[in-house]
């Protein structure tokens, strides 16, 4: 069905750093802060650091290899690799990202709303009162909306000049950008007066902490979350890649660039929260917030407020945050648009109904806070499954079957040895089930009475019937799906 | 800053960096050496 030509990336370098663009997000500069301050820094370091060659490169390399050698997006890959009776399975990984594409465009919009009051002096002069009036005011208006609609908008638009002059372009400003003003405001930070008491802190291990399952499975977390392995976006990003080009290398490229920022953000903020206040600082950073923001919407403002040059200082962050954001945002327009172009519609009205859908369906979460952590909760754990899928589709398949035919392919750089096979044999499934059990015994022990309940904001619940469903319209529309996208022209 | 937080800064940080670095540097050595070959063989 998809009878127009593929475009690819023009250069090895233009795909990395657009595959940067979609490992980097917000959840490396507020989220991994704040759960690296919960263990003191250091102790989280250490297994953070285990899991990006335990779960994170794995799988990245199993998406690289499957889009590169599919050519198709997620339906379309499952059906090719497990058998035209699986596409069900590549459509529930898709939609998984698309649904965090939902409210994901209305955390972009917040922060090109807070982009906006960084340029126009609002956060200026904010105190601990002010910055949450500021936020308040913000959520609980129509303002959410707005910036969401834009979000998608300047998404769509850069989808609908190609990949190569959309994509490829935007990541080319995107990233560089990112990086430099990480940068800046690393310097920043650390030559402030103090602030190497906060790296300190960053680069702490307390032993004794490394016993408690609890670091490990949030390092876990933190890694499945945020480097985009088992998203369905790196594969569907390989599509483009050329046939010759290398997928081995290009992986630990971008898992590898994933953690350097992460650690650039991460000293950053400890070291700009600690040398402004050092008494407050871990439980400032660790502080969840409303939505989870505490950190990057209610403390940055009012530190940044303090600093010398505090107002140049708030526009290079909620900058780096929105460029951080959109070069995410666009890979997960992406992978819906490949999916409905693998089934034969055409990519313009592709983009444009993602844009539309994707804009409404974000409504209910800008408008509801309970709606947006019960949609974050959901398909962020769906993520663990989305995990679980693509380790199965390479099991069937057979793992060093698919190492010879795709990973080790024309093109590569290093060659992947047997370690590969007790990676997707062992570790991963047993990680999938410590994450996925992990994570629904603390909702059960949070909540004993009301685990079960599916009209419940963060339940066990909620995740199976909201998953269910989306698996029972999958598996009923898997013969159509199918047929659609693996029918040649 | 203690000793133990200077060993795990630098151990980390060669890892990550350090691992980055090294990975695009192998990286721009294929190129160079793919279009050395695309060079001879045209």
């Amino acid at each position: 069905m998809a009878s127009e030509r593929l475009e690819q990336f023009s250069s090895r370098w233009s795909l990395l750093i657009s595959m940067v663009g979609i490992a980097v997000g917000t959840g490396n500069i507020w989220r991994f802060p704040r759960i690296a301050a919960k263990y003191e820094g250091g102790t989280f370091l250490i297994p953070w650091l285990i899991f990006l060659f335990l779960w994170s490169i794995p799988i990245i390399l199993m998406e690289y290899a499957m889009g590169k050698g599919t050519r198709k997006g997620t339906v379309g890959s499952f059906a090719k690799l497990m058998g035209a009776d699986h596409a069900w399975m590549g459509a529930f990984v898709g939609f998984v990202s698309t649904a965090i594409m939902f409210y994901y465009s209305v955390v972009s919009g917040w922060c090109l709303r807070y982009l906006v009051a960084a340029l126009t002096g609002d956060l200026q002069g904010l105190d601990a009162s002010g910055s949450l009036a500021l936020w308040n005011q913000f959520i609980n208006g129509y303002q959410p909306i707005l910036f969401h609609f834009f979000s998608m908008a300047i998404g769509t638009f850069i989808l609908f000049r190609g990949v190569v002059r959309g994509i490829e372009k935007a990541n080319q400003v995107f990233i560089p950008s990112l990086v430099v003003l990480l940068l800046i405001l690393l310097v920043r930070a650390v030559t402030l007066p103090g602030a190497w008491g906060g790296v300190q802190l960053f680069f702490t291990v307390r032993w004794e902490l490394l016993l408690d399952h609890r670091v490990w499975l949030d390092a876990l977390t933190q890694n499945a979350w945020s480097t985009g392995a088992g998203w369905g976006l790196i594969l569907t990003y390989a599509v483009y890649m050329n046939k010759r080009e290398d997928t081995v290398l290009n992986s630990s490229v971008t898992a590898f660039a994933n953690h350097s920022l992460s650690l650039v953000s991460g000293i950053m903020i400890f070291a700009t929260v600690y040398a402004l206040i050092p008494l407050q600082a871990r439980a400032v950073i660790s502080e969840p917030g409303p939505l989870n923001t505490g950190l990057a919407f209610i403390w940055i403002p009012q530190l940044f407020s303090r600093l010398p040059g505090g107002y140049f200082f708030s526009i290079v962050f909620f900058l780096a945050l929105f460029f951080a954001s959109m070069s995410s945002l666009i890979s997960m327009i992406e992978l819906a648009v490949r999916v409905f172009n693998d089934a034969g519609v055409d990519r313009h009205l592709a983009i444009v109904g993602v844009g539309v859908v994707g804009f409404i369906m974000g409504i209910p979460s800008a408008l509801s806070s309970s709606f947006f952590l019960n949609q974050d909760w959901v398909w962020g754990v769906g993520l663990i499954v989305s995990g679980a899928f693509f380790t199965l589709a390479v099991l069937r398949f057979g793992v060093s079957r698919f190492r010879e035919i795709y990973i080790n392919a024309e093109g590569t750089d290093i060659r992947v040895g047997r370690w590969y096979d007790l990676m997707v044999k062992v570790c991963i499934p047993v990680e999938v089930v410590a994450l996925i059990g992990w994570w629904f015994w603390v909702v059960i022990r949070a909540d004993p009475e009301g685990w079960w309940n599916p009209l419940k904001v963060e339940s066990v619940g909620t995740c199976l019937f909201q998953w269910g469903l989306v698996l029972l319209i999958f598996v009923w529309l898997n013969r159509w799906m199918a047929h659609r996208t693996l029918e040649e022209p | 800053m203690s000793p133990g937080s200077l060993v795990v800064m630098l151990l980390v940080l060669t890892i990550v960096w350090g691992g980055l670095i090294l990975m695009l540097v192998i990286a721009l050595r294929r190129e160079r050496e793919k279009s050395r070959d695309e060079i001879k063989s045209s």
